[in-house]
């Protein structure tokens, strides 16, 4: 760092510095203008945009719409479907976040433990990130299917006898659609948690067997898991952002019902802008969406970086 | 884990069975998806689970998605639409990352602050906006509409500056005492060290625009440029059911290049990830 | 199309010259171009395009660029957004229910004076009825191209094993509910009977009774009355005698293509997607749907018209054209031979040139067809909460679905509800 260089070296290399540091800023600045101008054009500014639409009774289409401040937050506090969805969704987060760190992680050890077919099975467990939500809803559908679908059917045979309306009931649909979620993001936090453990220096093994410890679980324990730390926090944030984007499977295969059992956030955001074409009350929803996530990541960030171990 | 030599295959057994059994599980979609595509309507949603069809339907089906929509036409767009994004992505985010990571300027921790940020807005709010501009300058149904408004990419400002930030300043020192000037810098030093992260990156924004429909479902009208993910949206209706065959069939053939590509990249992809830096 | 002769003789003497010299290169013009939308592709593209194959013969000079949507509702949201930029197709094919919206924001034109240069509507098959489903805001917003109604699908194996055949199937919903009991005892027995699930196809059992949604003069919501809480108890019958599995309306497809449900009553748009699906698993036959009220008794139609956009004189008469020739008898009986939807033609229907021969050769598509007298227009509510209202009813209706409450409570809650989205009384 030019500090540390210019307190040990001479003044012409230290004047160096200063035109270098004067330099610095000028070529920092340049290199991300581009970028900040695709920035500031293609996200900042159509995102403010509709933050401002979220004060107003826009329609699309209407002929005549105007500023209303607040009207639209204070109809979402009495608002039941935005309060269903809220809970849903942090359901869903809930359920697909722990589970599909957990799978993720013992697929990444899985594989890692061995020689054999690691190409083979990182192809086949990426293989879900890839798919096409449209494109498997019906595959979903049939898979699920209460009476001539192959899960109940198993269901049945061991005994069974009314297994659930994974879909189509409202008791059970969310956790479907969490099970898919974790379906869809398994393969993505294997592969993060594979670069990790692959990061984590063989010495730090050797040095743990010379120390004495023999079992699995200790050696997991002692280096593993506290190596690979950093890789935990973003995969679990990475996670929770994603699941809480949660819309292609919603849209495709519920449509936010049985009578909203699986509204969530996103869906109610699109159905409010784009099917009841209220885009001002949508925009407000999206507001919230974003002041949710954003407390999210501090909090998590604030409780969570003290305890993850930096190499 | 720790490396001991190669396994046996007895005692490998246990971890390639509980392996092999959730593999099992997460391809049922998959394999049911491609059995499907090849049977006739009738005997697509039997209460019994047959993998291989009475009537092989593959010929009917394929051809019915071959002649209901132009679909070289639509991978096409696929490519074209997925390759323009990645450049722009890669070519503003590159220098960005590197900046963030490696110089000081004023501002720095302004625009980290954005990016952060930028993360976790998610591509419905800007949309409509975005919309109306891109009318208003006559832009829609063209591969503009398509790619622009992803050519800023804070994810992969993100990852890069994890990566650059592991690389060692020694580095961009000796460039610099060599006289290379800083933009060269970027081009010929920090880029070619940057390959393995670029790779894990694309194969992130390849699958993420390969499979997008709520843009291009705003933006293009008609089959000219329409992506991928439209192709197989075509055959869904709600008011007169879906043609499942075909909608099959054309889930078949939009998802192949995809699988293809990644079966191929897959170990840059891991190898890729590794290298940026997520010790932190 | 050429130019009218009224701008030449606007011109001057030199004018004139000029013109003359230019009339021929002003003939060897360009055809007009026209942008037609319409929805379902994947359901439509053979009619529209059989339909257009057909219009080229009478009119060459019309060239037509096809834009497409997968639903209603996207179509929907595409004219508005097209409206706000100012750059909407020429010709649209919108939901039925959908036509208000569009009407109201003064999108569309009205097509009263086009059909008075008709010489006599009717007598091209354009009956008051048809022309009724298209009225709406005050003006003629569209013409019917293709309707929908709700039919009965019939498992003819599993009605064979409890002695039923198509012409013995009971024409209203007690016998209909007595034969699922008895289906309900065969060995193995599927479900059987499946009512689409959903607003629309539930207002079947509203309109049957002799109900309807609104008042006449679209101030109260009619919910809280004699007919909408007889529907709610015949569906509450329907969904418990009938032993009705609780999947939504694809899944439902699935399983009745399956041969595991005895009886659908589902939207005839379905039925190529039915007879595809059902195949050579077992023979299938329709029906109308079991009566409930011999005079009173309605159906709302689901389906799509034509409605004209443009304001561009030139692009205006090309669009009506095709409009008017996809709604005429030739058009519409193209339609018919390609899709399971009603025609919007008195004369297709009536003419045994046109589709009586289709009929005689396809019974399964004229169940739909027989109950055209029986239609009313799909309705749309007022103010901007339509879309919602329908969402708020299904909800409602999901919540009888899953035994969650009782006819009363599900009337009264709906009563409330949907009062509440509907413009204030002024």
């Amino acid at each position: 760092m030019p500090e540390a260089l210019s307190a040990a070296q001479p003044a012409s290399f230290q004047a160096k510095s200063r035109r270098l540091t004067r330099g610095e800023a000028l070529v920092g600045l340049m290199l991300n203008l581009p970028a900040g101008i695709a920035y500031f054009l293609m996200l900042l500014l159509p995102s403010l945009a509709t933050i401002l639409l979220a004060f107003t009774d826009y329609e699309l289409g209407a002929l005549e719409w105007g500023w209303i401040g607040i009207a639209n937050f204070e109809e979402m506090l009495e608002d039941r479907g935005f309060a269903i969805a809220l809970r849903n969704t942090v359901i869903y987060v809930g359920l697909v976040t722990p589970l599909s760190i957990l799978l993720g992680l013992g697929a990444a050890l899985l594989i890692e433990a061995g020689m054999r077919g690691r190409a083979l099975f990182r192809a086949v467990f990426f293989l879900p990130v890839v798919s096409l939500t449209v494109a498997m809803a019906a595959a979903w559908q049939y898979l699920l299917h209460p009476t001539i679908g192959p899960l109940n059917a198993f269901l049945r045979l061991v005994g069974v006898t009314a297994p659930p309306f994974w879909l189509s009931s409202s008791d059970w649909v969310l956790l479907s659609l969490g099970a898919i979620g974790v379906w869809e993001n398994v393969g993505y936090n294997m592969v993060l948690f594979l670069a990790g453990l692959s990061a984590i220096p063989r010495e730090l093994y050797q040095a743990a067997e010379v120390d004495g410890t023999k079992s699995w679980i200790d050696r997991f324990r002692l280096v593993t898991w506290p190596m690979l730390g950093p890789t935990t926090l973003f995969v679990l944030t990475i996670t929770m952002i994603r699941s809480i984007r949660v819309f292609d499977t919603v849209a495709v295969l519920t449509q936010g019902g049985p009578n909203k059992a699986s509204e969530v956030l996103l869906h109610t955001m699109y159905k409010e802008g784009f099917t009841f074409l209220r885009l001002g009350y949508s925009a407000a929803i999206t507001l919230v969406f974003l002041l949710m996530v954003l407390g999210l990541v501090w909090l998590q960030t604030k409780a969570l970086d003290k305890r993850v171990h930096y190499g | 884990m720790a490396e001991r030599g190669p396994k046996s295959l007895w005692a490998d057994v246990p971890r390639l069975l509980v392996l092999g059994f959730l593999a099992l599980l997460l391809l049922m979609p998959y394999i049911w998806m491609i059995s499907a595509s090849v049977k006739p309507l009738d005997e697509l949603f039997r209460a019994s689970l047959n993998l291989w069809p009475e009537r092989f339907h593959g010929i009917e089906n394929y051809a019915k998605v071959f002649s209901q929509i132009p679909v070289f036409g639509y991978l096409w767009n696929g490519i074209v639409v997925c390759a323009g994004i990645l450049f722009f992505q890669l070519l503003f985010a590159i220098p960005a990352a590197y900046a963030l990571a490696k110089l000081r300027f004023p501002g720095r921790d302004l625009a980290l602050g954005l990016v952060m940020l930028g993360l976790l807005v998610p591509p419905h709010v800007p949309a409509l906006p975005l919309y109306l501009a891109f009318s208003k300058i006559g832009l829609l149904n063209t591969y503009a509409a398509l790619i622009l408004p992803f050519t800023i990419s804070v994810f992969a400002i993100f990852l890069f500056r994890q990566f650059f930030k592991a690389l060692p300043d020694e580095l961009v020192h000796a460039a610099r005492l060599d006289g290379i000037g800083e933009f060269e810098i970027v081009w010929r030093v920090i880029l070619p060290n940057a390959w393995p992260a670029a790779t894990a990156f694309a194969i992130f924004s390849v699958v993420a625009h390969w499979n997008d429909l709520f843009w291009p479902l705003i933006v293009i009208e008609g089959q000219a440029r329409a992506t991928p993910a439209l192709g197989v949206l075509y055959f869904r209706s709600d008011e007169a059911g879906d043609d499942f065959a075909a909608l099959m069939a054309a889930a078949v053939i939009m998802t192949l290049p995809l699988v293809l590509a990644f079966l191929f990249a897959q170990r840059r992809f891991v190898e890729g990830i590794a290298t940026t830096g997520l010790k932190g | 199309m050429m130019p009218k002769p009224l701008n030449l003789r606007r011109r001057s003497l030199v004018g004139i010259a000029f013109g003359a010299l230019a009339a021929p290169a002003l003939r060897a013009q360009p055809n007009v171009e026209i942008t037609v939308h319409y929805a379902q592709p994947h359901v439509f593209r053979e009619s529209k395009e059989a339909v257009a194959a057909a219009f080229s013969r009478h009119e060459p000079g019309i060239r037509i660029n096809w834009v497409t949507t997968p639903n209603y509702d996207e179509g929907t949201q595409l004219i508005l957004r097209q409206a706000v930029a100012g750059t909407q197709a020429d010709l649209t094919y919108q939901g039925l229910n959908r036509l208000r919206v569009l009407a109201e924001r003064g999108i569309c034109q009205d097509l009263t004076p086009f059909l008075n240069r008709e010489s006599n509507p009717a007598s091209q098959g354009y009956s008051e009825t048809i022309l009724g489903l298209g009225r709406t805001a005050g003006m003629q917003a569209g013409l019917a191209y293709a309707v929908s109604t709700m039919i009965t699908y019939m498992n003819l194996d599993v009605l064979r094993d409890v002695g039923v055949d198509a012409r013995t199937f009971p024409t209203n919903w007690d016998g209909v509910l007595d034969l699922a009991a008895r289906i309900a005892r065969l060995p193995n027995a599927p479900d059987p009977i499946y009512y689409d699930i959903g607003e629309w196809a539930w207002s079947a059992l509203l309109y049957g009774h002799g109900g309807q949604y609104m008042s006449g003069d679209e101030r109260r919501f009619l919910m809280d009355t004699p007919q909408g809480l007889a529907a709610m108890r015949l569906y509450q019958r329907i969904l418990r005698e009938g032993r009705m599995p609780n999947l939504n309306t694809p899944a439902a497809q699935q399983a009745f293509g399956a041969g595991r449900i005895g009886v659908r009553f589902g939207s005839t748009a379905f039925l190529r997607n039915v007879m595809q699906s059902v195949g050579q698993n077992f023979p299938l036959a329709t029906t109308i749907m079991p009566v409930i009220d011999a005079e009173r008794g309605r159906l709302q139609v689901g389906g799509s018209a034509g409605m004209l956009l443009t304001r561009d004189p030139v692009k205006q008469e090309a669009a009506w054209k095709f409009l008017r020739f996809s709604t005429s008898a030739e058009g519409t009986a193209l339609m018919v031979q390609n899709t399971g939807y009603v025609p919007c033609n008195q004369l297709a229907v009536d003419d045994p040139r046109w589709l009586g021969e289709f009929y005689r050769a396809n019974p399964l598509f004229s169940a739909a067809m027989r109950q055209l007298p029986l239609t009313v227009a799909w309705y749309a509510f007022p103010g901007t909460n339509g879309v919602r209202i329908s969402q708020t009813i299904s909800d409602n209706l999901q919540r009888l679905v899953e035994a969650r409450a009782t006819p009363e409570q599900v009337v009264q809650d709906m009563q409330r509800e949907v009062t509440r989205l509907l413009p204030r009384a002024s």
